[in-house]
């Protein structure tokens, strides 16, 4: 009973907790733009998380050693340190990312300028990390993340056309008012907020320090397999809400309270609510991942103690390098940069960076001195390195996309 | 320990775990006895950790740099880098045992200096809920 | 050991391509998102084309919250916080609009119709967002009429410059 009470807490904070600011900006920005013209390109991407995220928690289960540890160790210093400079880098554009969309969250609340909330979400983010019982906020989090269901009720609620919808997704067109640059662009931003890096080690890492083992592979394939794909149905509807209400309107979301607009449409003050309780549950969650991320991949690249679980004196250079990044996040959005345009960056640079984060795990999950008889099997290993493929195309063609479509902007 | 062992696979990048299996750093480069005209392999003197360490052992100019940055901001003051002689190893494995407790490596001083900024910070000594 | 050097030096090689190539890369990130001078009447066109896009988004955006206020929808700080941001949005087109010099005689044509579309717009829009401000959520929809015309005529606008 109680493990069954574990597993459903498990899948619900994965589901409640898979939609970032990323994923609003990018799925609600695309269902403005181009209707449900690049909806495939969500179901791609939590696939793709899928098939790596579990393989991220079975190289914890099993060898014991979280991700940037074993890529190392594995794959050499040198190819190491690259990985670990790309990942860090993007891990703390999303942590700023993030902060600026708590801030916002809380601005489009209480109509207070978002600056002032930012050097109070930054104290509060790290006093989390610090030691006020992680595992209980980032549950807390994680189920009133569930609060973005709304936003699929509403959905549901508006009475759209299924038939036509379904179709429009299945047969995507560049609407006439958009180039085909931007259209690829978008799809390469998508595809950057759905997989995020920082959702592996984050993974991974608390596999490790929660001391998963074989018997615990089940529960995070439930989690994954139950609770990614349920999340991802979240960033969908955002996605749909977009594009039943803004689109035919003309408005190009720039900020969050038009990713609000059509869920108090449909479902008044209630869902309004609901909608911004979802958002403010989700970007703070996120905020916490990626500031621990941040410390995650820089100690366990240089083999220093770490942890959420151990008293801080006992891990203070983790520690030291998470307040740090927490300080510069806040610091980043405190010099008055668009969140929302800092969302984009951080997303399209984590899909330019996708290959570097996941072709070193592949290599990993398929050594048998770390996984044993727990190898890839083949079917991932063939869904994986089609994948790979893809983000290597992706990453290849973000910049030229970049420049030739003005940032999404031409 | 006279022991033959191919350095770059079983040494190099490993973790060093302290006597009371506390994480303690990676093998970031070794200290290695001139061979001069000998033809056997150099013996492996201490083993040298740390971004100082690494940032030796990078040949990539963007490794190299990198590695010297983080030293700058990670370990201020300790350019060089830290050693541990092969007297303080217990066993090779899939981690480096070490006989002696983290903090009174050499290579200990980092987490030190660390753990005296934050250990102020009221919550420092308690492990979190 | 030769093997080795030679691997060195083609690491080194290749790292210093790879250096270059990412300084290069950083360079157009960077300047992805500018805008340059316009020369041509054509690229002066299709910027006021983006420009009439982003403050008909602007004033939907406004009338659809001000639909959503009137059906008791929206909470008064958020109806406020979206009226001020779509009033910011299309100050922000404007302005940007403005500052690029018109390249000839039809530009600068262009620019007049453009104008006299942009300037009533923002002044709608800072009503709306003073009047919810001030929490006169009943005076909304009065001040918001002029809305769906202009929205008209900002369409009519950028289909006739695309």
């Amino acid at each position: 009973m109680r493990k069954l009470l574990e597993i459903a807490l498990g899948v619900l904070t994965a589901i409640g907790g898979f939609v970032d600011i990323g994923d609003l900006v990018a799925s609600t920005e695309t269902g403005a733009r181009f209707g449900l013209g690049l909806a495939w390109v969500v179901v791609v991407g939590v696939l793709g998380i899928i098939v790596y995220a579990e393989m991220a928690g079975r190289v914890a289960s099993v060898s014991g050693r979280a991700v940037f540890d074993l890529v190392r160790e594995r794959l050499g210093a040198g190819v190491g340190l690259l990985n670990l400079a790309a990942s860090f880098f993007i891990t703390l554009l999303t942590l700023a990312a993030e902060i600026g969309g708590v801030a916002l969250s809380l601005q489009l609340a209480t109509s207070v300028n978002y600056l002032l909330f930012v050097p109070i979400v930054g104290l509060l983010v790290w006093l989390v990390c610090w030691r006020v019982r992680f595992e209980l906020m980032d549950n807390a989090v994680g189920l009133l993340g569930l609060a973005l269901i709304v936003v699929a009720v509403a959905v549901w609620r508006a009475h759209p056309d299924w038939g036509a919808m379904l179709h429009s997704a299945t047969h995507p067109v560049v609407p006439g008012t958009e180039s085909h640059a931007a259209y690829w662009y978008f799809a390469i931003a998508l595809l950057g907020s759905a997989m995020t890096p920082y959702e592996v080690f984050f993974f991974s890492s608390g596999a490790v320090e929660q001391r998963w083992t074989r018997s615990d592979l089940l529960v995070n394939r439930l989690n994954v397999y139950i609770g990614f794909p349920l999340g991802g149905l979240l960033a969908l509807a955002l996605m749909v809400a977009a594009a039943l209400v803004l689109e035919p309107r003309g408005i190009d979301p720039s900020h969050l309270s038009q990713a609000a607009l059509p869920t108090s449409l449909v479902l008044g003050k209630l869902g309004l609510a609901l909608a911004l309780l979802g958002f403010f549950a989700c970007t703070s969650g996120a905020a916490l991942e990626t500031a621990l991320s941040c410390g995650y991949s820089i100690a366990q690249y240089f083999g220093w103690p770490w942890g959420k679980l151990i008293k801080p004196a006992r891990a203070p250079r983790f520690q030291l390098i998470v307040l740090v990044s927490i300080a510069l996040g806040a610091g980043l959005v405190l010099t008055t940069l668009d969140p929302i345009k800092l969302t984009e960056y951080a997303i399209v640079l984590s899909a330019a960076a996708l290959p570097l984060t996941y072709l070193p795990l592949l290599i990993v999950a398929n050594d048998p001195a770390y996984l044993g008889d727990k190898v890839n099997s083949r079917l991932s290993n063939a869904i994986a390195s089609a994948y790979l493929v893809v983000l290597v195309v992706a990453s290849v063609a973000t910049v030229p996309l970049m420049v030739v479509s003005k940032a999404g902007g031409g | 320990m006279a022991q033959r062992l191919d350095a770059a696979l079983e040494l190099l990048d490993r973790q060093l775990v302290d006597k009371d299996g506390q994480l303690a750093g990676k093998v970031d480069d070794l200290e290695l006895t001139d061979p001069g005209d000998n033809p056997d392999p150099p013996d492996v003197t201490a083993i040298l950790t740390g971004p100082a360490a690494l940032a030796g052992r990078l040949h990539t100019p963007v490794g190299r740099w990198l590695a010297k940055a983080a030293a700058r901001l990670l370990a201020p003051g300790h350019q060089q880098p830290s050693r541990v002689p092969l007297d303080q190893v217990e066993a090779v494995g899939a981690s480096i045992q070490l006989k002696v407790a983290a903090g009174q490596l050499d290579a200990g001083a980092g987490e030190a200096r660390a753990r005296r900024l934050i250990g102020g910070i009221p919550g420092a000594g308690d492990a979190a809920q | 050991m030769n093997q080795r050097h030679h691997r060195h030096a083609w690491v080194r090689q290749r790292s210093r391509l790879a250096q270059a190539v990412g300084l290069g890369l950083v360079a157009l990130i960077a300047t992805a998102g500018c805008t340059g001078p316009v020369r041509s009447d054509g690229v002066y066109a299709s910027k006021a084309a983006a420009t009439a896009e982003a403050a008909a988004s602007a004033v939907e955006t406004a009338q659809l919250a001000v639909q959503e206020a009137a059906a008791g929808e929206l909470f008064g700080r958020s109806l406020a916080q979206t009226l001020a941001e779509a009033a910011s949005d299309a100050g922000d087109a404007q302005a940007t609009f403005d500052a690029i010099q018109p390249p000839d005689r039809r530009s600068k044509v262009l620019r007049g119709q453009l104008d006299r579309l942009l300037t009533p717009a923002a002044s709608v829009l800072a009503d709306l967002r003073i009047a919810a401000r001030w929490g006169d959520t009943a005076a909304l929809p009065r001040l918001a009429a002029p809305l769906p015309k202009l929205a008209e005529e900002f369409q009519r606008f950028e289909e006739a410059c695309r």
